[in-house]
């Protein structure tokens, strides 16, 4: 019960803050009706509730599970199934992840239904996977990740100046949204699996660039969509 | 639309939910069976996290969808299509430094890299160079859709920054740095600033909803990176200077 108290505190600290701007704005600025601030207070709180749920869920079931099969997967020493799990890490935590939902939600509204919400959701989703190995891949091959990130970055610089320019800011905010409560704690928890099976690398120095390789992917797999939708 | 209906469309947005989560939790199930065979006691409380992720996330959902949306969407409409459309940059700053301030996650980063410096560099420091940080980078995003910037140059010359302050900054902070990205892209960020934006491009002549509504996140991931860059040289004077 502790916990759910400090983690209600936690999230409503961060959120009324706005909720206060947000109502001034909206009672002395625009003018809105009694059912408009109701719904927007009403709306809020449930906001409070839901994060703090979602993440008192996320800490004692989808983390502990991540964390299983963190620690059981490098066992197998085959390095196809160690690829192959990261990669469906990355993306399932990606299909799951709030905020991903949140803009490419809006992303379909905003462009009537041009941008769909799923197939961006699953570009997304392939794009982390697929780096999530790519890192995994790195650690064990010793790779330094600075080649990694200039890799990726140039690839990202290389194939803006193909992509149509609506597609820009959307592959950009996608690479923002994927590292999120449900992602970050998988793929960490995935890194200090491999590494601490493997032997003679620290967890600390070679985990570190899981995250920052995880968000290359979206922007290069939403880039990539924009080019093919533009053919 | 005038009847207070805050459960609309609620049905929808479980069934979401429950396809959000399920390949998760069946690939799970998968490798219990197969090879991890934990004990079931455990196995059912794992379950019972999910249900309540799943009830949060429905919250969460509905809740975005009939308070931030619409309330950004509408305050963006009226400074987009007011004369003072400028407040906007001031405003963004406001908001930007508001919402790092208040977030916990953020608090929690700067603890840690007031550990790593080992007390050097002071944990308030590092939560105001923070919040301004993403200040600016929203007070930056809203003067884009004002002014119409390009949108690429300014990311481009972002990342170029980073790779430059990488050179001069402790190695640890730029560890922390690129693992902090993700602290001020949380769930306000995505709902509030960004129908915020989306609202001002949809109602400024001349602006393209798609191409200057998005972006703003971009912009604000890319604060923290920068922000711990900079304390990472300043630790490295700091460190320097004592020895």
């Amino acid at each position: 019960m502790q916990d759910y108290k400090e983690t209600f505190k936690e999230v409503l600290q961060a959120i009324l803050p706005i909720c206060i701007v947000i109502l001034l704005l909206q009672v002395f600025l625009l003018g809105a009706s009694v059912t408009e601030v109701l719904e927007f207070i009403f709306g809020a709180a449930m906001v409070v509730v839901g994060i703090a749920l979602f993440l008192i869920g996320v800490k004692i079931g989808l983390l502990p599970m991540g964390e299983a099969i963190g620690a059981e997967m490098p066992k197998s020493g085959s390095l196809l199934i160690i690829v192959a799990v990261a990669f469906f890490f990355g993306f399932l935590t990606t299909v799951a992840e709030p905020d991903v939902r949140v803009l490419t939600m809006m992303i379909d509204s905003v462009s009537g239904g041009g941008i769909a919400q799923t197939p961006t959701i699953l570009v997304i989703a392939v794009g982390v996977g697929f780096f999530v190995a790519t890192a995994i891949l790195r650690i064990i091959y010793r790779v330094p990740i600075m080649y990694l990130l200039a890799a990726g970055y140039g690839g990202v610089i290389l194939l803006s100046f193909i992509t149509p320019p609506e597609f820009l800011p959307i592959a950009f905010d996608a690479g923002g949204v994927t590292t999120g409560p449900i992602t970050v704690p998988f793929i960490l928890a995935l890194g200090v699996g491999v590494t601490s099976v493997l032997g003679g690398r620290s967890a600390l120095s070679d985990g570190f660039g899981l995250i920052g390789l995880a968000s290359i992917g979206p922007i290069l797999g939403v880039m990539l969509m924009g080019v093919v939708t533009a053919l | 639309m005038n009847e207070f209906s805050p459960l609309e469309g609620i049905g929808h947005v479980v069934l979401d939910v429950i396809l959000a989560l399920a390949p998760l939790v069946l690939f799970f199930i998968a490798y219990q069976v197969i090879s991890l065979r934990l004990p079931r006691a455990y196995v059912t409380g794992l379950f019972k996290g999910i249900v309540i992720t799943l009830i949060g996330m429905v919250l969460f959902f509905q809740g975005v969808a009939i308070a931030f949306i619409p309330a950004g969407q509408s305050i963006g409409a009226y400074f987009g299509s007011s004369d003072y459309v400028w407040a906007l940059v001031p405003f963004g700053f406001f908001l930007g430094f508001l919402t790092t301030y208040a977030e916990p996650a953020v608090r929690v980063l700067c603890y840690q890299i007031e550990q790593s410096s080992s007390g050097y560099i002071r944990g308030s420091l590092i939560l105001y160079t923070l919040s301004f940080g993403v200040a600016v980078s929203v007070g930056l995003g809203m003067a884009r859709i004002i002014y119409g910037f390009s949108f690429l140059p300014l990311m481009i010359a972002g990342y170029i920054l980073a790779i430059l302050l990488i050179r001069f900054a402790d190695r640890d902070f730029v560890a922390i740095a690129f693992d902090s990205g993700g602290v001020a892209t949380g769930p306000m960020a995505v709902t509030f600033l960004m129908s915020l934006a989306v609202g001002v491009a949809a109602s400024m002549e001349g602006r393209n909803a798609v191409t200057e509504g998005f972006g703003l996140i971009a912009f604000i991931a890319l604060a923290p990176i920068l922000s711990v860059l900079v304390l990472g040289i300043l630790f490295k004077h700091k460190k320097g200077g004592k020895t």
